[in-house]
């Protein structure tokens, strides 16, 4: 479970699996259901000769905010995204950065990064992909009021044209991390005669805006987003096949996947763990795990008590179970976590175990906070179900080291108003996670002042200085064995406990082939086709 | 008309009255079941209800668990009873408070009349045109997503029907004799409305509110399905049902417990509420 | 009548500036903030201080609702934090499928409502009586996801006779519209037929108990004639109210149903923007939702009078 390979293998039935097939085959459901289906899901099958045609419809739980990259804010959006517009350099399945808009680069010191790019890309208005877009689309990320990637590109002091197909990023400080950053939003390039002619419509119309496989059709709010296939798109090798891609916004998980297996999409994005053994045993759709970047735990608040005492941050760790919690509440569609770097990065070190339970030790620990008979804090965690369960757990367990959990449960927006504010004891966070380690360390653990995303308030030289010498190094070997360094801090300084790694299971109908799945989440549906 | 009460009446209250004798028995069964359940519930529950066994989740139906176990491995039949006592209490607690809030903000309405009248009603139009899941959403947010939140919330979403309900009352009964006999011996107003104008409208307050309960306890399902509900580990049928809806199709027994404890004492709340109607109905009680 | 409507429009003005105050202070108090929500993985101060200063999000409370209140008193509703659209245009757009739902809905409940409350009414007492009370009673004894997700697993992922989520306009595709809404409507026309028979049985018994009724039976009309001539149209009223406070709420009201059928509707909007803390989009649906309900309230007041030609507006 734990490597960076995609698990793309039909799963041998588990007992639990096995029991609750039981349970629905001699229970009132079994004629509902179709009766025992003992044939494996049949997994992405490569071989088989592509064909052109057909439209891919896709499910997704929100509707997207906005069709320009370099304002947005949600994950959604990215989703279409990577199928509209590229970035300068894109990931492999292992996560490592491969060409993309760029040919090459090249870095002659640590503070400069030089791009070869593509020649011969146009984008869907007809105009050609060359140096000075790119340099107009840093300059918009920096420059534009609105732009949300302004922190992602902070780093980039100017851009240079070099040649009509180089050019020359001058960084402010070395930054290991800015080219796994370059292969999202912050380094997807827009049309600048879209940019210039449609003003605010942008958000709204992507018409001609990309280079990517597909092209803008329209988007319906709130019913739909069509592309259809790019068959001016430079690359020659492979798809696109699909005629056109169709998005739909379905909110409710278990609704969802119903769609699916009743052929209404053919993709789905995400699968609840609790869905995960039923869908895997169902006929009408392929389950592929794919496994994130993305790191669960809570935040302790390190600004206030009573978790601005290191000994009773470190009872509430031992007193939990995390090996328990990620099975019985994520079902095992995750692995435990042993800090921010998760198993599918190149930093992850599998040496370092989770955080142990052990009773004997959390009660030590509450003596020596000062606490011996426990203490009372609450969590704050998100309103929804597997959240919920999870808190519920996590209270059990605690309750048995005599520590008192009282759950508070708020709404997404609340939950990240109170974070910021550093208005909680213990609050729930869940990082969709970046590429690059940095992206799920810095700016959580680093010191910083006024509002960042560093909720538990930590702030300690030694991880301040790892952190910074990490963006200095690029040797990949010396990077991760800082990172390990720094895990073992965290787990003694404790401004997170980490929870889980999940996995992101995405669901297909048995039609749709080609397949490639990449831990960053995004479904990239260039070589997908439909049988 | 008068003339031809006395004759009608008798009728109608008979008719009532055999309406509701099939129906209202099994109304009186029930609630008396399910008050037993939430008084007596620390000795029906088999288990904790909160002791959970992630070994054995999702248990189906049996011998050792009668309704199944929840996804976390606790008892839904401990659970069920236990949660007897919650969905009661957000039923009956907050249409309590909107009777009683409803009532007085009526009585005042209705008897003092003119600005008080229009203020009060005004504010009642505005509460009752906000559409009642978003402004129980948002109280509850604002107070605090746990039982007292909910309790609130739903009460003055339910408050102006029973403000409007006691201000018809009142202004129909203020026109009566006794009323202006006892102005007329110049008792003070407050007297006048609590010894002479609340115990006659009551009858009707009473028919609403035991309908209330239905709703509100529906009501405090559909808020938890927005996230908005009491706070874990303790549950109620509707958090409990709404927890459990993602396993519709794989544990069905997780909703079915729930689902069935309140279906049935919906319904026999709605029995009783028309017999209460039926027997307070104040067309056959005066 | 003019006069009555221009009076009663007038004064729904108080309600109205009361709702715009309760929505306001309401959504501005709950916790939580709309820059935050909307950019949850962004670090950057200085942006959302940026997008904060701009919306006017960074003023004291009294004077953004002064804002609001000026700019609505120049017909504009503003526009949505999230996706930066007016607000009218996000309900234009979400208002076609929720009145189509509405209506569909009313359409089946009262299918359903009229035949079994008449039934119950004309063999009051008897064992179909009994069946019929309880029937209605069902609709309204389950939690409306529950129905919801109950009806989508038989008759869409069992029986595959219906589609399990989405919308299609029929307007535009007909068969294909009618077949999306079919199940929302069920689900929220069961709770209706509920409670329209209830109060639909109960006025027509009490109708029957009229002096007027007897005067028609001692005629030695059929009571099938008596039923269908003399008490069933004196029975509306209460049926006619209580469809017109529906129709309100089920246009802003189908929150549930429109989330699990993924329905664009007006609920799933004003929800959503909740949740968003999308302020001006909060506040102008909620007033718009509001002032529907007081039309359709109003319009109940006119039927009122056709049906009943005792009740006359001065």
């Amino acid at each position: 479970m734990a490597s960076s390979e995609p698990d793309l293998s039909p799963r041998a039935l588990s007992r639990r699996g096995f029991l609750q097939w039981c349970a629905v085959a001699s229970g009132g459901l079994a004629p509902l259901v179709g009766g025992p289906r003992w044939v494996p899901a049949a997994s992405a099958q490569p071989g088989s000769a592509p064909k052109k045609g057909g439209t891919l419809r896709v499910g997704f739980y929100i509707e997207a905010a906005t069709m320009d990259p370099h304002l947005s804010g949600s994950k959604i959006d990215r989703q279409v995204y990577h199928n509209l517009y590229e970035p300068l350099v894109v990931l492999d399945v292992k996560l490592g950065v491969k060409p993309g808009l760029a040919e090459s680069w090249q870095q002659p010191d640590p503070k400069t990064l030089v791009f070869k790019l593509r020649r011969g890309v146009k984008f869907h208005d007809g105009t050609d992909f060359n140096a000075e877009v790119a340099k107009f689309n840093f300059t918009r990320m920096k420059t534009e009021p609105k732009s949300v990637r302004k922190g992602e590109v902070a780093n980039i002091e100017s851009v240079d044209v070099v040649d009509a197909y180089t050019v020359k990023l001058n960084l402010r400080r070395p930054d290991a991390a800015l080219l796994a950053t370059l292969t999202d939003r912050a380094g997807m390039m827009v049309s600048p005669k879209v940019v210039q002619e449609r003003g605010p419509d942008f958000e709204r119309n992507a018409k001609g805006a990309g280079t990517g496989p597909f092209q803008f059709i329209e988007w319906v709010k709130d019913d739909h987003i069509l592309l259809k296939r790019n068959d001016a798109y430079w690359n020659k090798d492979g798809g696109p096949y699909l005629d056109q891609i169709r998005y739909r916004p379905i909110p409710d998980d278990t609704v969802k996947l119903q769609s699916l297996q009743t052929g209404e999409i053919d993709v789905i994005d995400y699968i609840q763990p609790r869905d995960v053994a039923a869908a895997k045993a169902d006929r009408s759709m392929v389950v592929v795990d794919v496994p994130s970047l993305a790191s669960f735990g809570y935040m302790l608040n390190h600004t206030r008590p009573p978790f601005n005492n290191k000994a009773l941050r470190q009872a509430v760790a031992y007193a939990l179970d995390i090996e328990q919690i990620v099975k019985g509440v994520w079902l095992n569609v995750g692995v435990p976590s042993n800090g921010p770097i998760p198993p599918t990065s190149w930093a992850y070190d599998s040496t370092i175990p989770p955080v142990k339970r052990d009773l004997a030790r959390a009660r030590a620990k509450l003596a020596e906070g000062g606490q011996p008979s426990g203490f009372t804090f609450s969590i704050t965690t998100n309103n929804i179900p597997i959240n919920v369960q999870e808190a519920e757990v996590m209270q059990a367990q605690l309750a048995e080291a005599g520590i008192t959990m009282k759950i508070k449960l708020v709404d997404s927006a609340a939950l990240l108003t109170d974070g910021n504010n550093k208005n909680f004891d213990l609050i729930n966070y869940q990082w969709s996670g970046r590429p690059d380690p940095d992206g799920n360390t810095f700016q959580f653990f680093k010191t910083a002042q006024g509002i960042s995303l560093n909720w538990s308030g930590i702030s300690n030289p030694r991880i301040d200085a790892i952190l910074d010498k990490t963006r200095e190094v690029s040797d990949r070997a010396e990077r991760k064995k800082l990172y390990s360094e720094l895990t073992r801090i965290l787990h003694e300084e404790l401004p997170e406990v980490f929870i889980v790694h999940p996995i992101e299971p995405k669901a297909f109908s048995p039609k749709v082939q080609g397949y490639e799945p990449i831990p960053d989440g995004m479904m990239r549906f260039k070589d997908v086709w439909l049988k | 008309m008068a003339a031809a009460r006395p004759v009608r009446v008798r009728r109608w209250m008979l008719l009532r009255r055999a309406a509701s004798a099939r129906l209202a028995p099994f109304g009186a069964v029930v609630m008396l079941v399910t008050l037993g359940v939430a008084v007596l519930a620390p000795l029906l529950a088999p288990y904790d209800p909160l002791k959970q066994e992630l070994g054995n989740s999702l248990a189906r139906p049996g011998r050792a668990h009668l309704l199944g176990t929840d996804n976390i491995g606790r008892d839904v039949l401990s659970r069920v009873i236990w949660g007897t006592r919650i969905s009661l209490v957000a039923g009956f607690v907050s249409v309590a408070m909107a009777t009683v809030a409803g009532s007085l903000l009526g009585l005042v309405a209705g008897y003092w009349g003119g600005r008080t009248d229009g203020l009060v009603m005004r504010l009642m139009d505005a509460v009752l045109s906000f559409p009642p899941l978003v402004l129980a959403l948002a109280l509850g947010a604002v107070l605090g997503a746990d039982l007292t939140g909910v309790l609130i919330a739903l009460g003055v979403v339910y408050t102006p029907t029973f403000a409007r309900l006691m201000r018809g009352q009142v202004l129909t009964i203020k026109a009566r004799e006794y009323v202006d006999a006892a102005r007329g011996l110049g008792a003070p107003g407050w007297r006048i409305a609590w010894r002479h104008v609340l115990p006659n409208a009551a009858t009707p307050i009473v028919v609403q509110a035991s309908l209330s309960v239905a709703f509100a306890i529906l009501a405090e399902a559909s808020l938890s399905f927005l996230g908005l509900g009491i706070q874990p580990p303790e549950a109620s049928w509707g958090s409990m049902i709404n927890a459990g809806r993602g396993y519709l199709q794989q544990a069905p027994w997780i909703v079915f417990g729930p689902g069935a404890a309140l279906f049935v004492t919906v319904l026999g709340l709605n029995f009783l509420g028309d017999a209460v109607r039926d027997a307070l109905d104040p067309r056959s009680a005066s | 009548m003019g006069r009555f409507v221009l009076r009663r429009l007038i004064a729904t003005i108080p309600v109205l500036l009361l709702v715009t105050a309760g929505v306001f202070a309401l959504i501005h108090l709950t916790p939580g903030d709309p820059i935050d929500a909307m950019m949850a993985e962004s670090v950057d101060a200085t942006v959302k201080a940026t997008l904060r200063r701009e919306l006017g999000l960074d003023q004291p409370i009294p004077v953004q609702y002064v804002a609001w209140m000026g700019r609505l008193l120049q017909g504009d509703l503003g526009r949505s934090i999230r996706n930066r659209e007016p607000v009218i245009e996000n309900v234009g757009r979400r208002i076609r499928p929720s009145l189509q739902l509405a209506v569909f809905a009313m359409t089946i409940a009262l299918l359903v409502a009229f035949p079994v409350g008449i039934v119950s009414a004309a063999r009051r007492n008897t064992p179909v009586d009994g069946v019929g009370t309880t029937f209605a009673l069902f609709g309204i004894c389950m939690p409306n996801f529950l129905v919801a997700l109950l009806l989508i697993f038989f008759f869409g992922v069992t029986l595959r006779w219906l589609p399990v989520s989405g919308y299609t306009d029929p307007f535009e595709e007909p068969l294909n519209g009618l077949r999306s809404l079919t199940l929302p409507a069920i689900t929220l026309g069961l709770a209706l037929a509920a409670v329209i028979t209830r109060t639909l049985r109960s006025s027509l018994l009490e109708a029957l108990a009229e002096d007027y009724v007897r005067t028609a039976r001692a005629k030695g009309l059929s009571e099938r004639m008596v039923l269908r001539r003399h008490a069933l149209k004196n029975s509306l009223i209460p049926v006619v109210t209580l469809l017109g406070l529906q129709l309100g709420t089920l246009i802003g009201g189908a929150v549930i149903t429109e989330y699990v059928f993924a329905l664009p509707g007006v609920g799933r909007l004003v929800v959503d923007a909740v949740f968003a803390r999308d302020y001006p989009l909060v506040q102008g649906v909620v007033l718009l939702i509001a002032i529907g309900f007081i039309l359709s309230n109003l319009v109940v007041d006119l039927v009122y009078g056709w049906l009943d030609p005792r009740i006359r507006y001065r």
